[in-house]
């Protein structure tokens, strides 16, 4: 192995400190229920000590963190340290090497493939791409898990997805393809597909790259309005949108190195002195971390 | 001295693990015909696709194969005054061989080539991704209708190109060269019997399942984007074409 990757070198895994002691722990309520230390919410997932390679290349290593239920987290960190990989792991698209994915009181590493596909239908997912199948139409788009699930009527399924669309905004693009339609418009189809079966979850990887500021903002209404519209809904957003992280988040994960270095409410990262996150929020290239 | 047994260690390895997985494909696909979703629409729509579209290429080269193998076996058999053996040996030749093995090639350039592309594309794009976590099993979903639909068109495919072969041999031989009718015709049905019918047949089934195979396992497994989807589309087209050709090899030694 290379000596001079530090990335690769567990004596350089907390090159910009370590975390504060128990950063990323749920604590446990009087009930014995698990709770998120920074909302004081219950912990509706919890990652324990998960430890993810990719050949010698380590992303995840030992990451400890907690997403409290009803409000929406948002997971911070510059590319490649393991944001998207830790989404993965919670829809089961990716097993970890270590460590355990608690949803609720389920353990998702230890469930068969079978199983995680029934898990999986509480959640939605909106992909950075949004991953719309592009032999479809809009509407078919937005039906398609509820013809895959249900056994609703053509009429109601097709009333359902006409409805989301309209409440994403978009109305009246039923019969468009994916093609035909802006970035933005495709993440918002994708939200629309994602709430179609009511999920308890969902999951944003990064909805707003690739959006100009305006449509980034609206982008991050919209998922503030989706919230508090469903307030039952566990958000979960992976981001690099400063804007999102101050404004709609209820909780903020920084994540370097594959841990968590820092988590909190948004004013805590708003008023840090921390050099690291002082870098991140300015978007400078003066700090401890270089390109 | 890591990197050299590493080395070779992947190059054990990695024959290995896709193998495993092209037999995911494969396995997968084949039980999950018993599972519901049967995808009916799916199975038909691809039945379309990879069949019917098929239909022109495989007419007229079919004409044409029968045809240019009359031209020459008359000039070579003439000079022996065995004219009249030219459509018993076309027909054999077709049946055993020339069909199944040009419709499994062209099945694998046209078809082949483009499921590939299209799974691949929905790799890169996250499409699979997609159905993954709308609990939607992409073996099922994707791979499954083309599976059944290469089994069930190539040997459709192959009978179609062994009797349009033989009408291209007839027109060259019959109309244009003058074999007499009776001559060629009684040779036809006294040289290819059901056997010959047969065993091209199941060649057809045999290539039908290495082009669905291939292409999904190739799509499937594509990474690395627009170049990844190139390689995917190429490997398949390259893959099925020489596993056809061995596997036609085999088939016809192990058939009587």
């Amino acid at each position: 192995m290379s000596g001079e990757d530090p990335i690769r070198e567990e004596e350089h895994e907390y090159r910009f400190g370590r975390p504060e002691e128990g950063t990323g722990l749920a604590i446990q309520g009087e009930d014995g229920k698990f709770l998120d230390p920074v909302t004081g919410h219950e912990a509706a997932i919890r990652y324990c000590n998960v430890h993810k390679a990719f050949g010698d290349f380590k992303i995840l290593r030992g990451l400890n963190l907690v997403i409290p239920r009803g409000q929406i987290s948002i997971i911070i960190g510059r590319s490649g340290t393991g944001k998207s990989v830790t989404l993965k792991h919670i829809m089961g698209l990716l097993r970890p090497d270590r460590g355990q994915i608690m949803l609720g009181d389920q353990d998702l590493t230890a469930m068969s493939d079978r199983e995680l596909r029934h898990v999986r239908t509480r959640f939605g997912v909106v992909f950075q791409n949004a991953a719309l199948f592009d032999s479809m139409t809009v509407l078919e788009n937005v039906a398609f898990p509820l013809r895959e699930h249900t056994r609703m009527r053509n009429k109601e399924i097709k009333a359902k997805a006409s409805h989301l669309l309209d409440q994403v905004g978009l109305g009246g693009t039923e019969d468009k393809v994916p093609s035909e339609l802006s970035g933005g418009m495709r993440k918002r189809v994708g939200l629309a597909r994602a709430l179609v079966r009511d999920p308890e979850f969902i999951l944003y990887d990064e909805p707003t790259t690739g959006l100009d500021p305006i449509l980034a903002a609206a982008m991050d209404k919209l998922i503030a309005d989706t919230q508090a519209a469903r307030p039952e809904i566990t958000s979960i957003v992976i981001s690099h949108d400063m804007h999102a992280v101050l404004h709609i988040a209820d909780k903020v994960a920084m994540l370097v190195d594959g841990i968590v270095l820092h988590e909190g409410r948004p004013e805590y990262f708003r008023d840090s002195k921390d050099p690291l996150i002082r870098q991140f929020i300015a978007g400078s290239l003066d700090g401890p971390m270089s390109v | 001295m890591t990197r050299i047994v590493s080395w070779f260690g992947r190059l054990l390895l990695d024959p290995i693990e896709e193998i495993g997985r092209a037999s995911k494909i494969f396995f997968g696909g084949l039980a999950n015909i018993f599972l519901p979703p049967f995808r009916f629409r799916l199975i038909i729509q691809q039945l379309e696709f990879i069949g019917v579209q098929s239909l022109p290429i495989i007419m007229l080269t079919s004409v044409f194969t029968g045809a240019v193998f009359t031209l020459q076996l008359d000039r070579a058999l003439s000079m022996f005054g065995a004219q009249a053996m030219v459509g018993g040996t076309v027909g054999v030749a077709l049946c055993r061989e020339l069909g199944p093995t040009l419709t499994g090639l062209l099945v694998a350039g046209r078809a082949g080539s483009a499921m590939a592309a299209e799974i691949a594309s929905m790799r890169v794009s996250e499409q699979i991704d997609a159905l993954d976590v709308m609990a939607v099993d992409p073996i099922n979903y994707l791979v499954k209708p083309r599976l059944i639909a290469s089994i069930i068109s190539v040997p459709v495919l192959t009978a179609i190109y062994d009797a349009m072969g033989m009408g291209g041999s007839y027109v060259v031989g019959v109309l244009w060269n003058g074999i007499a009718e009776p001559e060629f015709m009684v040779r036809l049905q006294e040289w290819v019997d059901w056997d010959d019918i047969w065993s091209g047949l199941l060649k057809g089934l045999a290539f039908g399942a290495i082009i669905g195979t291939v292409a999904c396992y190739k799509g499937f497994y594509t990474t690395g984007g627009a170049r990844g989807v190139g390689l995917a589309t190429t490997s398949t087209v390259v893959v099925s074409s020489v596993a056809i050709l061995v596997v036609n090899f085999f088939i016809a030694a192990a058939l009587p």
